[in-house]
């Protein structure tokens, strides 16, 4: 009886250790982002995410390039990754039993884990070299490639949870095919389209490997041209820590900050609205 | 001229013959039901009627069905659909739509009207014969999820009328309601049956009692009686009729 109950007691305390050890290094993260990061973020002020970058050894200047070239970058990932990933998860969900349609869910749930860094090499052969520059259009279509899988592996499953009887009905209303699929159950399963979409969006805004061969970086000129090298805050923080000089890291500490806000401001509304997505 | 008529009408689910061989005439501008125990194949007959059994892709379809006169399967299947409404056995609006659009929804992407105002008679003409519309006229706007189960039923059968099908078929539309509900959707087969041809296929041979004109027993896939529901009911000529009728089988 009391061997039992020592028994438990134990148990339960190697979990909650555990648990505790498994959580630590992101409240540690959190921590020691804001910690370093807002000091700078409060020194800086609104200069600090509209300016250029100072010269080394000295002010602190801004981070406006790297904040613009997210955007762009992740908009023009979603211009170019969102279609093709939609109809790629409707084809998976519409067709799974045909060769193709088995094929692309696990080709699918591969890409979700494939090394970034693989897929920044990949689109440096197939366009950095031969554009022979780093280049906006470039870092954009590597981030779209990581995009991809969790948009239509997102997009297959909210349209497969749709129950069968919905299906049944909007076919029995002499709906043609594509109404049904893409008026009826893709409105019926947005909220699971839209969670994906998110999910992949938060991803390669904080994506650095595939952006490294292929974005080239920019912290002096916003935005020169879709041909052009851009920046990228991550791919900031990556060059500033490298370098010797006490301000670039202190603006390194303040982007990781900026990162970290705009990571958190996706996901955290995300994971909160998320049970939601029941029909 | 028949409403429906199938010929030596079989079919498989994989391997598995669920529809043996059946030869059904349904007249017009009747009720008719389908009746038998569990799993004697009258959900997948009615699906071979509007063709809905294309659905699932085992599903393999021998013989004929006639929609007055014509095959359906020389048909466009969504002209069948659109002639051959459905209501099912789970009350099946959809959830994200209003209650107005529920009902607009098979009109509009059929481009079956001109303007917004021929739609909004449409709708009001169906909710009306599905008898619904004193009950929603004021929340059309409302989801069609808020309403109870034996409204949502109705709004599946105004969802089905405003289509004008000629045929509707009904997969035990009553199942999951209850006794008042089940109720109001019998009166209204009553009424719209002047209008058109309803199947019916359901599992309770009080129901069939209640609301047919005509019934057939389906067992094990065939057809073992069929005719009017007063002679059926009264005189069965098979035994398994009569056990079925009384109780002791299904």
């Amino acid at each position: 009886m009391l061997v039992r109950k020592i028994k438990e007691k134990l148990f339960l305390a190697a979990i909650s250790i555990a648990t505790f050890l498994t959580i630590l290094p992101l409240f540690h993260i959190l921590f020691s982002v804001f910690a370093n990061g807002l000091p700078v973020l409060m020194r800086g002020g609104i200069d600090f995410v509209t300016e250029t970058l100072a010269p080394p050894d000295s002010e602190l200047g801004g981070i406006g390039p790297a904040i613009v070239g997210s955007f762009v970058l992740t908009f023009l990932a979603s211009l170019i990754g969102l279609p093709i990933a939609v109809l790629t998860g409707v084809y998976a969900a519409e067709y799974p039993n045909s060769p193709i349609g088995k094929a692309v869910k696990t080709l699918l749930l591969i890409m979700m884990e494939f090394p970034t860094i693989l897929v920044g090499l990949f689109v440096m052969n197939i366009l950095v070299l031969p554009m022979g520059r780093y280049s906006a259009i470039s870092g954009a279509f590597a981030l779209a490639i990581v995009m991809m899988p969790y948009v239509a592996v997102y997009t297959e499953q909210a349209l497969k949870e749709i129950p069968f009887v919905y299906r049944e009905g909007a076919f029995a209303l002499g709906l043609k095919r594509a109404v049904v699929v893409f008026k009826i159950m893709m409105s019926m399963a947005r909220k699971g389209m839209i969670t994906g979409i998110l999910i992949g969006i938060a991803k390669v805004a904080g994506e650095t490997a595939p952006l490294l061969f292929t974005a080239g970086g920019s912290a002096r000129i916003y935005f020169a041209g879709l041909d052009q090298p851009i920046g990228a805050i991550p791919l900031l923080i990556y060059t500033l820590v490298q370098q010797p000089y006490e301000n670039y890291h202190q603006i390194a500490w303040g982007a990781s900050l900026v990162l970290m806000l705009i990571f958190l401001a996706i996901f955290l509304p995300l994971r909160l609205s998320i049970k939601e997505v029941k029909l | 001229m028949n409403a429906i008529e199938t010929i030596n009408l079989r079919i498989w689910y994989g391997n598995n013959e669920v529809i043996r061989g059946i030869n059904l005439a349904i007249p017009e501008n009747v009720c008719f039901a389908i009746m038998g125990p569990s799993g004697c194949g009258k959900s997948t007959l009615l699906r071979a009627f509007n063709r809905l059994l294309e659905l699932n892709e085992i599903a393999r379809v021998e013989g004929d069905v006639k929609l007055f006169g014509r095959s359906v399967y020389g048909m466009d299947s969504v002209e069948v659909r659109r002639q051959i409404g459905m209501v099912f056995q789970i009350p099946n609006p959809f959830p994200h739509l209003s209650i107005y659009d529920n009902v607009a929804l098979g009109v509009r992407y059929n481009r079956l009207v001109e303007s917004k105002r021929e739609l909004d008679k449409i709708v009001e003409w169906a909710l009306k014969k599905a008898a619904l519309w004193d009950e929603v006229k004021d929340r059309l706007k409302d989801r069609a999820s808020e309403l109870s189960g034996g409204q949502m039923q109705r709004l599946c059968i105004a969802r089905a009328l405003a289509m004008r099908p000629k045929v509707l078929l009904m997969d035990e539309p009553t199942a999951n309601l209850d006794p008042i509900s089940t109720r109001k959707i019998e009166e209204l087969i009553y009424e719209l049956k002047k209008e058109l041809t309803i199947v019916i296929v359901t599992h309770s041979p009080a129901q069939a009692a209640r609301v047919s004109d005509y019934v057939a027993f389906l067992y094990l896939g065939k057809l073992v009686e069929v005719g009017k529901t007063e002679d059926v009911f009264e005189n069965p000529k098979e035994k398994l009729t009569e056990e079925y009728l009384t109780g002791r089988m299904g």
